[in-house]
């Protein structure tokens, strides 16, 4: 058996019944990486000998009755902007190039307190927000499912190296979609959580009052078991809240019978080609799977009505210049003295925040006020809401613009300026490239968002289908 | 999609901002510039209000990052 076709779960429950050796499973993923990552370049930095050493003692530790739980001799990869004790860190840029911390993020330190093993850092857009960019030292992370395609980002290399099984799953963070763009273009699963409810202490800051930490996975039940590792308070991370932490595994059922939810197809039917203009209209195959799903969910026993909000166009807009004011702070040094540091892409998206306003700023976040609680308004009639994430399938890697991320609409930006949880879960293809929906909940509720988005996956059974890079290396 | 600023109003800008158009570069410069185009939309969209007239006094900016604490107890 090909330890690496298992989802971390069921990983998991092969280690703990003694049929999988982390130390197999460690190395499986190892020659994975050796053998296909010169196609996917998902992995910056990787750690073969430490993450033996690891899989060793975690397989000493299980053997002895020491078990951590559910996650432990399971590889894992970490955005290259989650710092971690003496192991480089570069955030995608020329300027930490040769940074090693002297700490490691909060999130890396529960994972791996949960026992999990770390393979490598995974390539990501520089500062989280500069790609794909070709002119930076690390060559941008290819999608899965074909290499010619963009993963999304900014959690680029963590989706390519959890699509195309180099890992078992891994982090991103997400800004305005980082972690749900890419886990829509690989065809896996991303939790962008709640404000508040992962520690983002030792995560390089994009935007502080927009970032998120999260996890990337093949499957549901994988991230609601990081989940469980991950969530709970963070005394040292102002943002972090005190609110107790459920069992998400515990949540996990295949029946949604009387769950209410609300269907918003106003963005993608209209409001992306009323905001952005024409060529933002969703593909014929998105709206068909995204109908599909939504049929799914009534058939698994939810309710679904159309739900209202302000248009896609007042979240996006309210995202970016809240983004790059407080991105635009962080890094204005940077701009003034070492502007040839940052890649192009980086440098032509965030220095634009040095044209605008205080009163700019004050208004968006204004406005993120009355959209907040204009979604919250909306919410108060359904428990979830179903929306639409990217609504068509990866473009080709060269067709990426410096401002792409300006022209399209953003579905899942909405979910930042709010804060409320959302996951992308993967409901269909279009050309042999995965399309996936959102899946959004009420603040903390992320155990009712993994159970929407488990019992549809295993409705749908569309998680089964995988990329051909996915498949078994010869002779395993 | 309105214009990009123009390249004299760009420069004073730029400028006044800090930014050393030589250490830049005249492509980067001039990429930087054409991505103005887009502040015009975001300008107006946060300041949208529905009525056409400027944004209620009480509307208060979002504090979403402050939660309460919770102690379980009820």
């Amino acid at each position: 058996m090909d330890p690496t076709q298992l989802s971390a779960a069921a990983s998991s429950r092969a280690i703990a019944a003694g049929t999988l050796s982390p130390v197999a499973l460690a190395e499986a993923y190892l020659d994975r990486i050796a053998a296909l990552d010169n196609q996917l370049h998902s992995f910056v930095l990787v750690l073969r000998d430490e993450a033996i050493a690891a899989a060793r003692e975690a397989e000493c530790d299980i053997r002895a009755g020491r078990s951590k739980g559910p996650l432990h001799g399971v590889p894992i990869g970490l955005k290259d902007i989650y710092q971690t004790k003496g192991i480089r860190t570069t955030a995608g840029s020329r300027r930490y190039l040769d940074h090693v911390p002297d700490a490691d993020a909060e999130t890396w330190v529960r994972l791996r307190n949960a026992g999990m093993i770390l393979l490598g850092k995974n390539e990501t857009h520089e500062f989280a927000i500069g790609g794909p960019d070709f002119t930076l030292p690390f060559p941008p992370a290819r999608n899965p499912w074909n290499p010619a395609h963009y993963p999304a980002g900014s959690s680029s290399g963590t989706a390519a190296a959890v699509g195309g099984h180099l890992c078992a799953g891994g982090m991103g963070s997400d800004t305005g979609g980082s972690i749900r763009g890419p886990a829509a273009y690989c065809g896996i699963v991303g939790l962008k959580p709640t404000y508040g409810r992962v520690s983002r202490r030792g995560v390089f800051p994009l935007s502080y009052t927009l970032d998120h930490c999260g996890p990337l996975t093949r499957t549901v039940e994988d991230c609601a078991l990081m989940m469980q590792a991950l969530a709970g308070h963070d005394p040292l991370d102002p943002a972090s809240a005190d609110v107790p932490v459920p069992n998400y595994a515990a949540a996990l059922d295949r029946r949604l019978d009387g769950i209410r939810i609300g269907a918003i197809r106003h963005w993608h039917e209209r409001d992306a080609v009323a905001g952005f203009g024409a060529g933002n209209e969703p593909s014929a195959a998105y709206v068909a799977a995204f109908d599909a799903g939504c049929r799914t969910l009534e058939r698994l026993g939810a309710r679904l009505v159309d739900l209202r909000v302000p248009p896609l166009l007042d979240y996006a807009d309210a995202n970016r210049v809240i983004l790059l004011a407080e991105a635009y702070a962080l890094h204005e040094t940077d701009f003034q003295k070492r502007p040839e540091l940052f890649g192009r892409h980086c440098f032509a998206r965030l220095a634009l925040g040095a044209f605008l306003s205080a009163a700019d700023y004050v208004e968006a976040v204004r406005r993120r006020r009355e959209l907040c609680e204009a979604t919250a308004s909306a919410l108060a009639g359904v428990d979830l809401i179903v929306s639409a994430n990217a609504t068509g399938p990866a473009p080709r890697i060269d067709q990426v613009g410096t401002y792409a991320t300006f022209e399209r609409p953003s579905y899942t930006a909405p979910y930042n300026l709010t804060g409320l949880p959302a996951l992308s879960v993967p409901i269909g293809f279009e050309n042999d490239l995965p399309l996936a929906f959102q899946i959004a909940g009420t603040p903390f509720g992320e155990a009712a968002v993994l159970h929407a988005g488990f019992a549809f996956e295993q409705a749908s059974g569309i998680f089964e289908r995988q990329p051909p890079i996915a498949a078994s290396l010869p002779g395993r | 999609m309105s214009e990009p600023i123009s390249p004299e109003r760009f420069a004073l800008l730029a400028e006044r901002a800090g930014l050393d158009p030589v250490k830049i570069g005249a492509e980067r410069f001039e990429e930087l510039r054409q991505g103005t185009r887009f502040l015009a939309r975001f300008q107006a969209s946060v300041r949208r209000t529905g009525t056409g007239s400027p944004r209620e006094r009480a509307v208060e900016p979002a504090h979403i990052f402050v939660h309460p604490r919770q102690t379980g107890e009820g």
